[in-house]
């Protein structure tokens, strides 16, 4: 009975990280290219009273073990990695990936960070930088007297500047790839770091055969969380926890007849 | 009286303690920095082993009695604020304090400037910054307080201090003194390597309300065996023996 508890201890501890990582991606939901976590669970070791394939007699094997489990675990939070939906919002810093390819940005530390927002902005001296004021990497500069900005699917960026009917290049952007995109870093402000799980960052030209994706200019893609999985999700962990509760309580009131045997 | 009889109250008053334990840690549910206690038993034996036992002390009891509480030291979660001087440590390193008493860790970052705008707990203990190889007390001047990721404090851009955050080595004995401080045998500590200091965030409690409750029925069901061993050990074997016996 006492296993019986703690067993279903960890099946309510299981389910309540569970509602976190729901609670996350719903509050995710309306985040610019916000991708959400799915947890996976494992099972705990096993108690062998019989371990299996013992032999029942000199001749004979038996044919199944006596195993019991000892409850579950959260093993990991894979990212999903399907794409949002793009909100066409016309502005021309607005930048979408329509494909598997991250923007890369400079912390202020000095470090590379990797996003799929693409909400940009212009900063005092005219480079492209996101929220946070990163600057987007490799650097492009907007000159101050620009008429507008236009970005290619190709991430070329070229400027139409007064009096002059050609437009100028200004710069190219860059997309960067990673072999396990699932196993970045997330740390936080829409970026993602890249660990050894991940694999480093691959540059490439979007558009092309690199296979990071192409550009589309005055979109931004939406969180990827699908409400309406994330609310069955939440129905199946409440119920789960609801069970694991009712195990505890049975096993408290098994426990309970056992100690009434004496009178 | 056997020693079974005994033995049934040695448990019986060990899941008593026991209980205060977890209920300490269920009390103390929204203390930020608090760490959950966990109680573990030991077994005391009445005889040595190999001991020649006369015919009068045939004890043959192992007495399973408290043996002491060890101090969960995985961090509860992170809960925001937004007060410039809360301070939550991800990861596994403590505050220095100095007390009255002596130096003192924490894990409670809800700190306060005092009337000399020294950065204090919530006691009035001086949180210590390092200087060198020595510690001292923090006076922040007025200004945007800043406290970066490796416990530097910086105000308006101008760096002020380093707070002196340690770490200790798994299975030091760190035990809690109460008023969220812990003491630890003195060298134990070690400058922490790779802590992270989030501002504006406090650290909650790391109890388990689920364990908790777990725990609680254990206790009480275990109680309650007891307690029926002992009703069992009394009626039929002690009563008798001063009731019936002397009437032979």
């Amino acid at each position: 009975m006492i296993r019986a508890l703690y067993t279903a201890a960890s099946g309510m501890l299981a389910q309540q990280m569970n509602l976190d990582n729901i609670a996350n991606n719903l509050a995710n939901a309306s985040t610019t290219g916000f991708h959400n976590r799915r947890l996976q669970f494992q099972d705990l070791i096993y108690q062998n009273t019989v371990v299996p394939g013992s032999a029942a007699t000199q001749q004979t094997t038996l044919p199944a073990g006596l195993q019991v489990g000892l409850g579950v675990r959260p093993a990991s939070s894979e990212i999903i990695q399907t794409e949002g939906n793009f909100d066409a919002t016309g502005n021309p810093l607005d930048l979408a990936i329509q494909g598997n390819g991250f923007f890369q940005v400079t912390l202020p530390t000095g470090d590379l960070a990797y996003t799929r927002s693409g909400a940009f902005h212009l900063d005092q001296n005219g480079n492209v930088v996101d929220e946070q004021g990163d600057s987007l990497t490799p650097n492009i500069t907007i000159p101050s007297n620009a008429l507008s900005i236009t970005v290619g699917t190709d991430g070329t960026v070229s400027v139409t500047l007064p009096a002059q009917i050609q437009a100028q290049q200004v710069g190219a952007i860059q997309l960067a790839t990673f072999a396990n995109p699932g196993g970045l870093n997330s740390v936080g402000q829409n970026l993602f770091q890249p660990t050894t799980a991940s694999g480093d960052a691959i540059l490439g030209t979007p558009g092309g055969s690199d296979g990071v994706g192409s550009i589309q200019q005055g979109n931004l893609e939406e969180s990827n969380v699908s409400v309406v999985s994330e609310f069955v999700n939440m129905i199946i962990a409440q119920r789960s926890y609801e069970a694991n509760s009712r195990v505890i309580r049975a096993a408290d009131e098994m426990f309970q007849t056992v100690n009434g045997l004496t009178q | 009286m056997d020693s079974g009889y005994y033995v049934a109250y040695a448990g019986f008053a060990a899941r008593m303690q026991a209980l205060d334990v977890v209920a300490s840690n269920l009390a103390n549910a929204s203390t930020s920095g608090y760490k959950s206690q966990s109680p573990f038993y030991r077994a005391l034996a009445a005889a040595q082993e190999g001991e020649v036992l006369s015919p009068l002390n045939q004890a043959v009891n192992k007495f399973g009695i408290l043996g002491g509480s060890r101090v969960d030291v995985r961090s509860g979660s992170l809960q925001p604020t937004g007060v410039a001087t809360d301070l939550a440590i991800e990861g596994d390193g403590y505050f220095t304090v100095q007390t009255m008493a002596g130096i003192r860790y924490t894990r409670n970052g809800s700190f306060q400037l005092n009337a000399a705008r020294q950065l204090t707990t919530q006691d009035g203990d001086l949180v210590l910054a390092e200087q060198g190889t020595k510690l001292v007390p923090i006076t922040v001047p007025t200004g945007a307080v800043s406290v970066s990721p490796d416990g530097t404090i910086s105000v308006d851009g101008a760096l002020v201090a380093k707070l002196h955050i340690v770490q200790f080595a798994p299975g030091t004995e760190i035990e809690p003194e109460g008023n969220s401080k812990y003491i630890a045998p003195a060298g134990s500590e070690r400058t922490a390597v790779g802590e992270n200091v989030r501002q504006g965030m406090l650290e909650s409690s790391n109890i388990n309300p689920v364990a908790g409750a777990v725990d609680l029925i254990v206790l009480q069901r275990q109680a309650d065996m007891m307690s029926r061993a002992l009703s069992v050990l009394n009626t039929d074997f002690n009563r008798p023996a001063t009731l019936d016996v002397p009437r032979v």
